[in-house]
């Protein structure tokens, strides 16, 4: 049976015709969703309903020790490296990245001139973004602020993806290190109507290979080998982003090997051959929300070095 | 009005089967850039599947249906070429979760090691890698045959592969 996907939507097309369905047609189509969905909740702990390893990993204390009783890193869903060692090889792009903090348009004003000498003002703000902007009446993650405030007060064309944005977004992340992740996903208001859509994204099925997000973020293929690939459940390493992810970058890249979240997502959608979604669009923000969530209760942890030494399998 | 799973996707099989008797091809097929398995897929390509977008009309599409196929043999396959598409990360890419006959690889899938010996009806191995989903919706292998990901042919190599003893 090897038929055009096209004529395929045709037939559907003609059977919900034939059935004689005509409110149906308007309907929101129905997704098929990886299992699970339900189980998620915005904090950490919610590890514990998918792989039962959150013990091992909840603090510096629990990690230590797990180590100490010699668990493999897959047995501790490889959320053993990060806390543990910083990546000074980090401190360079860091570097370029607070020069643009304070590189000057042609009035002189920098984001400096707003938010203070070495980011003062925006010491921790990291670990509650993505939040929501009442002017700009949406969810922004920061890399969607900084564009926002480059473009509209400075002039600077520096969108979400580009080279400036990204190094500028290590900057500020660098700057709540240690502080503990804390996004409001339960009261009625847009960040927890965010986190369900961005939940329902990342169950959802779809892209060439008829995968979602949580085909490999949850049991039982989380913990374990994807040829040298390690995917983990999606608790927790939100905290840890934006990250460096020496040696490997996108195709085109030149973001000093940084990956933001918004850029990690991408990354994994263009892997799994989902279409990419463009960074800091309503859809993307809203898997940024659902990821940072789910490291509600988790300490950031920036800047750390991406484990992963292999850059061969990207598609 | 909802439909159940079955009641969704059972006329459009029925439908679906009707229509391979003609053969026909969609005319714009030319225009779309085509993959060559091995090599990277066209990007261009994806948005031709369910996307994580609000606005894209991939964003409203839907997984495809299942698709239940039965194989007749004999088994026409080549073993090598097989051996090929199971272990190009571009193309069947096996090796990702299952460790396979003479190659180590992912352990997201079961072993697939002395397949052979384990005598498999041919019917059930086309069935799983053609589309998974009849044997389980939530299944985690890619769904190979509905998404042209692998053809008729390069299905039946890679089974020739699984099945050299
Ligand atoms: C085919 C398997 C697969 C799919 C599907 C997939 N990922 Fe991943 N993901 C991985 C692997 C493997 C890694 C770790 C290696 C890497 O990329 O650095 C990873 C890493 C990640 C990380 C970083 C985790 C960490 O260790 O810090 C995030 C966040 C992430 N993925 C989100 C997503 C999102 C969102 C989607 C859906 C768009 C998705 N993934 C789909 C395999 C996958
Ligand atoms: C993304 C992961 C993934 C990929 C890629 C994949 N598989 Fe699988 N495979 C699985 C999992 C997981 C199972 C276990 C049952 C299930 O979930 O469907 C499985 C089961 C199987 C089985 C049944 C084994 C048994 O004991 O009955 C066969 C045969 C198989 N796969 C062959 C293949 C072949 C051949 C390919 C490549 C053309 C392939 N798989 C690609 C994940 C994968």
């Amino acid at each position: 049976m090897n038929i055009p996907r096209k004529l395929k939507l045709l037939a559907f097309g003609a059977c919900l015709a034939a059935a004689a369905l005509p409110a149906s047609a308007e309907e929101y189509p129905k997704f098929d969703y990886m299992p699970g969905k339900e189980l998620a909740i915005p904090h950490v702990s919610g590890d514990a309903k998918f792989s039962n390893t959150y013990q091992y990993w909840k603090d510096e204390k629990a990690l230590e020790d797990a180590k100490k009783s010699g668990k493999m890193s897959h047995e501790m869903n490889y959320k053993d490296f990060r806390w543990a060692v910083k990546s000074f090889d980090a401190e360079g792009a860091i570097d370029i990245g607070r020069g643009y903090y304070n590189e000057k348009n042609a009035k002189g004003q920098s984001c400096a001139s707003c938010h203070g000498a070495e980011g003062k003002k925006l010491k921790g703000i990291y670990a509650n973004y993505p939040a929501y902007n009442k002017r700009l009446k949406r969810v922004v993650t920061v890399p969607t602020q900084i564009k926002a405030c480059a473009t509209e007060r400075l002039g600077f064309d520096w969108k979400e993806n580009t080279r400036q944005n990204t190094l500028i977004d290590f900057f500020v992340g660098s700057l709540s290190d240690g502080k503990v992740v804390k996004i409001d996903a339960t009261s009625p208001g847009p960040i927890k109507a965010s986190y369900e859509r961005g939940r329902d994204l990342f169950f959802k099925r779809g892209g060439h290979f008829n995968f979602a997000c949580a085909s490999c973020h949850t049991p039982p293929a989380a913990g374990k080998y994807l040829r040298g690939q390690r995917p983990t459940t999606f608790f927790g390493d939100a905290a840890q982003y934006p990250i460096y992810h020496f040696p490997y970058s996108l195709p085109g890249d030149d973001f000093e090997y940084v990956f933001t979240l918004q850029h990690q997502i991408k990354s994994c959608q263009i892997l799994s051959r989902i279409y990419p979604g463009e960074e800091g669009s309503p859809a993307m923000t809203d898997i940024e929300v659902f990821l940072k969530a789910s490291a509600n209760g988790y300490k950031m942890s920036v800047p750390v070095a991406e484990y992963n030494m292999d850059t061969s399998y990207l598609d | 009005m909802k439909f159940g799973f079955k009641q969704r996707y059972l006329p459009l099989l029925v439908l679906a089967g009707s229509l391979t008797v003609g053969a026909i091809a969609p005319s714009s097929a030319e225009e779309a850039p085509k993959w060559v398995p091995g090599e990277q897929y066209p990007r261009e390509l994806l948005k031709n599947f369910p996307c994580h977008d609000y606005d894209l009309p991939c964003g409203k599409m839907t997984s495809p249906p299942v698709e239940r196929v039965e194989f007749k043999g004999p088994l026409k396959g080549d073993a090598e070429r097989g051996e090929k598409i199971a272990t190009n990360l571009r193309w069947g890419n096996c090796i990702a979760c299952h460790a396979l006959p003479k190659h180590e690889g992912g352990s997201i899938g079961p072993s697939l090691k002395g397949y052979a010996h384990r005598e498999m009806p041919l019917d059930y191995t086309y069935q799983r890698l053609w589309d998974v989903r009849f044997y389980n919706p939530n299944a985690f292998m890619p769904v190979y045959g509905p998404n042209k990901v692998l053809t008729d042919q390069d299905i039946q190599d890679v089974m020739a592969f699984l099945y050299t003893k």
